[in-house]
């Protein structure tokens, strides 16, 4: 992983001066995905790493790993590190084997194939490195010049030499397009560093300063550090990861988490009011009428409140009809009745939950049922309750809910005479416990004690 | 008005002359005239390059930044005058009243012990109050002019959609209109959420509102949600003399973006100056049918139940956005569960060419954010891109002492997982805040814990809305806590315990 990073400080110090590099390289990488090996160098694991033991190898020689695959471990004077892989491929050919003494970072240790390459016929290219790549053909590369530290090159001091091994080339750049290109690319394939080398144009932060002159690095060197601040930025912690002091791709990961926070979270958005409103309206007009919904029926006997009529009828001489018990009863059975679960919860009911204070209103709400009653067959006139079914269904047809009228029609003396009769309702899908609860307390209300409606 | 009928084409350079001098060259384009012919109707459509919906601050300051970038804008506003909430009934008159009775307080309370006796203190609140619309009214007055400086129209009335592009305007005046936009721009705003059971009615049971406009004093007075809007009203009437007592839900006061610390602090120090505290407690229901409002708490988690009476109840519990009457049916834009209006990450509604900004659509509900964002969309639609940092949103809460925070606090970075470090410095170690007398609060870093970066900044303390300023700039450069401590401050001032509170996070504090 500090490969990458690696990778992409070494493009940008590419792009910023050795334009004819890029050229080589481009050169390199086109072979590289014509059915060839590469090579695969000893990477730099921090900016003052200069070499390392194979602690063990993972792959073995004609093994294939995927990206992020650990190939081997490695260690040096400090810790061990597992080295991962920057892209899927084969092993083709290790060179340094476990436990060998300490190699030179730069210098080949192993060959990698691409997926698919067929191994028995590729070659082993020839040992190369970054610095040497000033010829494009691949295998023609003049002999290893291992580039480490304690770098001689003045221009490239020695942070920024070795920070750039060759290493990670070749694996990290087999499927980037081009040299520039590249940093984005495995930024975007690793997603781990969002930082690039870039000249600072303002005065660094005095924290950077402080820093680079503690460790006697010059305004040249920090341009060079990969900076992960708002607009290129070179941070503290950008110097730090540089310096080896905190992990190397912690600058970035942060960078990127802040990122996310300087945006409005727009996840998880839950449509409401307008979109259920119309999908749900057409819905729910059409809901009384068609047959697909559920029709909840419990037989009622009007005994008690055929009973009560007499009575009053009796002491009282007035004719109650029976409508007028029944209309009273649905009345009271509608209070309150049980939420639909197709209820949706308004824009304050959600705010409401949020507060927590959906506990304090009662979560029912006023129903408008009417029932439908039909006697059961031995009522007497049945002829009767013929026309009166005809209207409902009209009625339904028009979507207009079963009227109060309607019922009284229904019931007539006819039905006066039927002890027990059938009310039923019809509620959408969903709505059943909320018709249910309905029927059942219009049953106690008739049944039980109907005087109670009238007087 | 012209330009937009005709073709974009230069083709025929003739026409745009023509449009100006029609008579002369009747027959040279018939839009020319058509265009001619609706000179004589004011209530036809006419195209402008953007209608904003809403005079607000995201309205008025998008209005202006348009006017500025050469667009024809017309900026609608039903209120009668601009500003919205803000200016109107919201940060500007509120600070006011808060400025004012600080003084009153301070003059009734600390003057003696600095040296200056002051006798016969009275509170004149009607001169307050009149205060408080000077100020409103000159500032409202000035946007106007800032309006006819940019030429933006503006119109007096309430807009509604009518098509995607066409706004049919009620005139508060009288009679109607229509304008037609390229662009739209909705900032429509919020209102007050109100309490299920209690009844609005702005002079028993208020909202922010009616709580800088009352002609009284009340002797009781029940602030319903410690937030920031609660805590800044009732901190206003308990200085003018009420008994206010704050019942919020939650376990802490400040809302839930306010450090749990700092939350702790500027509670105590409130209940010193007289302001009583009921948390974790849910208020059950209200009944404002007597001379007084009974209001029945319980303990959020169950409990005793109580009834607090109160000769003023301020409905506190937050703002929802407004988009009533707007005719977001007509063209099928959407709401979320909220209420707000739903945009990408460019304030665009799936009707790209409408766009929505400040407190009708998503994030904080901040006059400064909606500013933020007019700003951006005119850049969006002018140049194709515009920049809003939501990490680096300061809220100000103007109690006195002041609270401030920016960033995160510690119970999100505990929550995001993030290793970090805490420097904190109290202004009673700050010597500007000692000769003040005025030492209550403190400043607190929040930093990563391996490169230092700032990730959230907490302020108590006198001034903490002026200083979080710095505060804001540092996060926007993702400075560590050093380069704020490498930074030169003045002495004596109280940003020099922000430096410091800087240091004690990456180093160590000077002065403590």
């Amino acid at each position: 992983m500090s490969s990458i990073a690696s990778t992409c400080r070494l493009t940008a110090r590419l792009a910023n001066s050795h334009l004819q590099r890029q050229a080589a390289r481009r050169g390199f990488r086109a072979a590289a995905v014509n059915n060839a090996a590469q090579n695969f160098t000893m990477p730099a694991l921090s900016p003052t790493m200069t070499e390392g033991k194979i602690a063990s190898w993972k792959v073995k020689e004609g093994d294939s790993f995927s990206a992020g695959d650990v190939l081997l471990e490695i260690e040096t004077d400090k810790a061990q590190m597992d080295v991962e892989a920057q892209d899927d491929g084969v092993m083709f050919k290790i060179f340094e084997q476990d436990s060998a003494n300490t190699v030179q970072v730069g210098k080949r240790i192993a060959v990698l194939a691409e997926p698919g390459d067929d191994l028995s016929s590729l070659e082993v290219p020839a040992e190369e490195s970054s610095a040497s790549g000033g010829q494009p053909a691949r295998k023609d590369r003049p002999t290893p010049q291992v580039e480490t530290a304690g770098g001689i090159d003045t221009t490239e001091s020695s942070p920024s030499a070795s920070e750039a091994p060759p290493s990670s080339k070749p694996n990290a750049d087999a499927a980037a397009g081009g040299a520039a290109d590249t940093t984005p690319a495995t930024q975007e394939k690793g997603g781990k560093s969002a930082g690039r080398a870039q000249k600072q144009k303002y005065p660094l932060y005095p924290s950077v300063q402080h820093l680079l002159h503690e460790k006697g690095l010059s305004k040249e060197d920090a341009d060079k550090i990969p900076a992960t601040g708002p607009g290129g930025r070179l941070l503290k912690g950008d110097v730090l990861a540089y310096l080896g002091r905190i992990a190397k791709d912690y600058p970035a990961e942060q960078s990127k988490r802040l990122e996310k926070l300087g945006h409005l979270d727009l996840s998880n958005i839950q449509i409401n009011v307008p979109k259920k409103v119309d999908t749900a309206k057409p819905a729910e007009a059409a809901k009384p009428a068609p047959p697909v919904d559920v029709e909840i029926a419990l037989p009622i006997s009007l005994t008690a409140v055929i009973a009560t009529q007499k009575r009053v009828q009796d002491t009282l001489g007035i004719n109650l009809p029976l409508s007028t018990f029944i209309a009273r009863a649905s009345e009271l059975a509608n209070e309150e009745l049980p939420l639909s679960k197709n209820h949706k919860p308004t824009a304050d009911d959600l705010f409401n939950s949020v507060l927590g204070l959906d506990k304090v209103g009662a979560k029912t709400s006023r129903g408008n049922y009417m029932p439908q009653i039909i006697g059961f067959p031995e009522a007497p006139v049945a002829a009767r309750r013929a026309p009166a079914r005809k209207a409902d269904i009209i009625d339904l047809l028009s979507s207009k809910p079963a009227a109060p009228k309607k019922a009284s029609r229904v019931l007539g003396a006819a039905n006066a005479a039927a002890p027990h009769n059938v009310f039923s309702v019809t509620a959408p899908k969903g709505d059943e416990r909320r018709a249910q609860t309905y029927l059942e307390r219009m049953k106690l209300v008739l049944e039980a004690e109907p005087g109670r409606l009238v007087l | 008005m012209f330009k937009h009928l005709l073709p974009k084409a230069t083709s025929r350079p003739l026409l745009r002359p023509a449009s100006n001098t029609f008579r002369a060259s009747p027959s040279t384009f018939y839009l020319v005239d058509r265009s001619q012919y609706r000179r004589g109707y004011a209530t036809e459509a006419e195209e402008k390059d953007l209608v904003i919906i809403g005079g607000g601050v995201a309205g008025y300051v998008a209005a202006i930044k348009a006017g500025q970038a050469g667009l024809k804008v017309a900026c609608i506003e039903k209120r009668g005058t601009l500003g919205g909430t803000c200016l109107n009934v919201g940060c500007i008159p509120s600070k006011s009243l808060l400025n004012n009775s600080h003084l009153y307080h301070q003059i009734l309370h600390d003057t003696k012990n600095r040296g200056i006796d002051v006798e016969g203190v009275k509170l004149n609140l009607e001169q307050m109050m009149k205060a408080k619309d000077t100020s409103v009214a000159g500032l409202t007055k000035g946007v106007e002019f800032l309006f006819k400086k940019n030429n933006v129209e503006y119109i007096k009335g309430t807009g509604a959609f009518a098509d995607e592009h066409t706004i049919a305007v009620n005139l508060i005046d009288g009679g109607e209109t229509s304008v037609r936009g390229k662009n739209i721009i909705i900032a429509t705003g919020s209102e007050a959420t109100p309490f299920p059971g209690l009844n609005i009615d702005e002079k028993k049971v208020v909202t922010s509102t009616g709580a800088i406009a009352m002609t009284k004093v009340p002797k009781k007075m029940v602030v319903i949600g410690g937030g920031i809007i609660g805590l800044e009203m009732g901190s206003v009437w308990s200085r003018l003399g009420a008994e206010v007592t704050v019942v919020e839900f939650l376990g802490q006061i400040g809302g839930p973006g306010m450090d749990a610390e700092i939350s702790k602090a500027i509670q105590k120090t409130l209940q010193k100056q007289g302001m009583k505290f009921k948390l974790n407690t849910k208020v059950m229901s209200g009944d404002d049918s007597g001379e007084s409002v009974k209001i029945a708490v319980e303990a959020a988690k169950g409990g005793k139940e109580e009834t607090l009476d109160a000769d003023v109840v301020l409905v506190a519990i937050g703002r929802r956005p407004y988009t009533a009457g707007l005719g977001l049916e007509n063209i099928g834009l959407e709401t979320d569960n909220r209420g707000r209006l739903v945009i990408d990450q460019e304030y665009r509604t799936k009707l790209p060419h409408i766009r929505v900004i400040g407190d009708c659509t998503f994030g904080p509900m901040l006059a400064h954010k909606a500013e933020e964002e007019a700003v951006a969309a005119i850049e969006y639609i002018t140049k194709n891109y515009g920049h809003v940092n939501y990490g680096a949103i300061p809220s100000v809460m103007y109690t006195h002492p002041e609270v401030a925070w920016v960033g995160q606090n510690e119970a999100e970075l505990k929550e995001a997982g993030i290793k970090y470090k805490v420097g904190s410095f109290p202004f009673t170690a700050n010597s500007r805040a000692k000769t003040n007398l005025d030492t209550e609060g403190m400043v607190k870093f929040l930093c990563d814990a391996e490169t230092d970066r700032i990730l959230g900044i907490h302020i108590m303390g006198p001034n903490a809305g002026e200083m979080i300023a710095e505060g804001t700039l540092a996060l926007e450069y993702g400075a560590s806590a050093e380069d704020v401590a490498r930074t030169c401050h003045a002495h004596p001032t109280l940003a020099e315990a922000f430096k410091e509170a800087a240091m004690a996070t990456y180093d160590k504090a000077v002065h403590y």
